[in-house]
């Protein structure tokens, strides 16, 4: 097994070729969607009166398009890819992994029939109405047949350890899709949650927050793992630790949501759970981040000189950064500031945008000419630009909303000596009227740089086989 | 007497505590080194050309 021999394994490339060119195309609209609510907030006129244009329909259209078209897609690409990879054998199950892709396809369409129409469930990152929800639940178990019944017939003995990350956050999204979205259904499109009150809210903030841990996070550590080191041209930095990492995160993770309601009718003891274990959950994901970056070491000049290396390890930065921020907003305390601000809204893009888009691209990137057989993209000069307004327009953003929250979240907590508020809710939106424009502006910069990958992306999809040569690798 | 939920769950605490530090100290051992450098050399096993990688020590020791 340790023997490095020609192989002569046929891998399926046709499934992930479809996820990969799809991730860059829902990857342009869920970020465009999301610069027209950007827009919005700052000229309201832009729904131009329209009920199915307004920012309470177009908001979850774009949040579901970013995860579960955009980042979902770039998922499903790279675990085929890397799962076939380091098993050394052909995807199981062919047929059924076409139809992960075409159900997958029918999901985000129905989604974006379905949203502007205001079909909700009115569960955050969980809108989508019943008859939808069956066919992610029938998808995602052919996704985990798809997926593990490839790992049981690998001729390899071990299993690499990216395969555990992308198997964690298969099996856990399955449990957490199907436990969320219990519910009766009243009509061909509502349904009513099966749980009440502040049980509801609780299973809902475990499926949410699980979301970014297991869908957003574990999910993208797999792709970590394999890309980084690929794209390195190293052995990831200790696999000791990303092991002990692998446990100790998802362990963690799941105990994490109930920091999504602190200060509401959900118990206190159950609050502060949640918070402790938040704050814990900062030591495995920063050994994930210093394992991932650490991997470099003695290779920092590929930095200079490539891309997209440049964009998998400047998301282990911001995932760096947001897995401090959000242990830190999880404290009540700090919550008590931050909670219902735009503070919020920019932690959620750092991680969005900063890791999860940033490694997306990076291994798609990484992806393309190996699934095309060209020896590298199009133009690296490109993804170069892609690289610096993606950066940009995420500093742009993330620094726009922590300025807009936390003016929000003085605003609305200062008091009069006799106790009354001191600023109305519409002084504090005018305050933060200048940073909407701001976060409009950094959306335009990143949405840019998606529309250069597609033309990039387009250029080597369509080049002569094998015309693009590799770039002598500089000493 | 059934005993209280809050002793089941400290009880539940240590073990999984104890579980941990022997998960740690399994991964950490000597004896795993090697097969765990033949591991994260995996990513460079899947070539389909014949590419003779020269192997890499992981931790970078």
């Amino acid at each position: 097994m340790s023997q490095t021999n020609s192989l002569n394994v046929d891998y399926n490339y046709s499934v992930v070729r479809l996820f990969a060119l799809t991730t860059v195309f829902w990857g342009i609209i869920g970020m465009a969607v999301g610069v027209l609510i950007a827009a919005q907030l700052y000229w309201p006129a832009l729904n131009f009166e329209t009920p199915w244009l307004t920012y309470s329909r177009l908001r979850p259209l774009h949040t579901n398009a970013v995860i579960f078209a955009f980042g979902t897609s770039a998922l499903f690409a790279t675990s085929y890819y890397i799962v076939q990879r380091t098993c050394q054998v052909r995807l199981f199950a062919e047929k059924l992994a076409m139809f992960t892709f075409w159900g997958w396809q029918a999901v985000i369409v129905a989604a974006v029939i379905t949203l502007p129409m205001g079909l909700t469930s009115s569960k955050e990152y969980a809108e989508l109405e019943w008859p939808i929800d069956i066919l992610i639940t029938l998808v995602w178990v052919s996704y985990a047949i798809v997926f593990f019944g490839t790992l049981v017939k690998r001729k390899t003995s071990h299993i690499y350890v990216a395969n555990w990350f992308l198997g964690g956050f298969i099996l856990t999204v399955a449990a957490l899709h199907i436990v969320n979205s219990m519910a009766v259904p009243v009509s061909a499109f509502k349904s009513y949650s099966i749980y009440a009150g502040a049980v509801d809210a609780m299973v809902q903030w475990w499926y949410g927050h699980n979301a970014v841990g297991f869908l957003l996070t574990a999910g993208f550590l797999g792709m970590m793992y394999y890309f980084v080191p690929k794209q390195a041209g190293r052995p990831v930095y200790s696999y000791r630790l990303s092991i002990v990492h692998f446990w100790a995160l998802i362990a963690l993770y799941i105990w994490a949501g109930p920091h999504h309601l602190h200060y509401t009718a959900l118990p206190d003891w159950t609050q502060s759970l949640g918070m402790v274990m938040s704050v814990v959950l900062f030591v495995p994901s920063w050994g994930g981040m210093i394992n991932g970056i650490m991997t470099l070491s003695g290779a920092w000049h590929k930095l200079k000189t490539d891309p997209i290396l440049r964009f998998l390890i400047v998301s282990l930065s911001f995932y760096g950064m947001s897995t401090f921020e959000g242990p830190m907003m999880a404290i009540k305390s700090v919550n008590a500031l931050s909670h219902y601000t735009d503070w919020t809204i920019g932690h959620v893009h750092s991680g969005a945008l900063g890791w999860v888009a940033m490694i997306s691209i990076g291994a798609i990137y990484h992806l393309i000419p190996v699934l095309y057989n060209q020896g590298r993209m199009y133009s690296i000069s490109l993804i170069n630009t892609h690289f610096w307004l993606h950066t940009i327009g995420v500093v742009l953003y993330i620094v726009a909303m922590w300025i807009s929250g936390i003016t929000q979240g003085m605003m609305w907590r200062a008091v009069n000596t006799d106790g009354t508020l001191t600023y109305s809710f519409v002084q504090s939106l005018e305050a933060s009227m200048p940073f909407y424009l701001m976060r409009f502006i950094g959306g335009v910069f990143v949405v840019a740089g998606m529309l250069l990958m597609a033309y990039n992306v387009y250029k080597t999809v369509r080049a002569k086989d094998e015309s693009l040569q590799p770039v002598p690798a500089a000493a | 007497m059934p005993m209280e939920y809050a002793t089941i769950h400290s009880i539940f605490t240590v073990i999984l505590f104890v579980a941990f530090v022997a998960f740690v100290i399994w991964a950490y051992s000597k004896k795993r080194k090697a097969d765990f450098d033949n591991a994260a050399n995996l990513v460079f096993d899947d070539e389909q050309k014949a590419q003779q990688k020269t192997k890499q020590e992981s931790d970078h020791e």
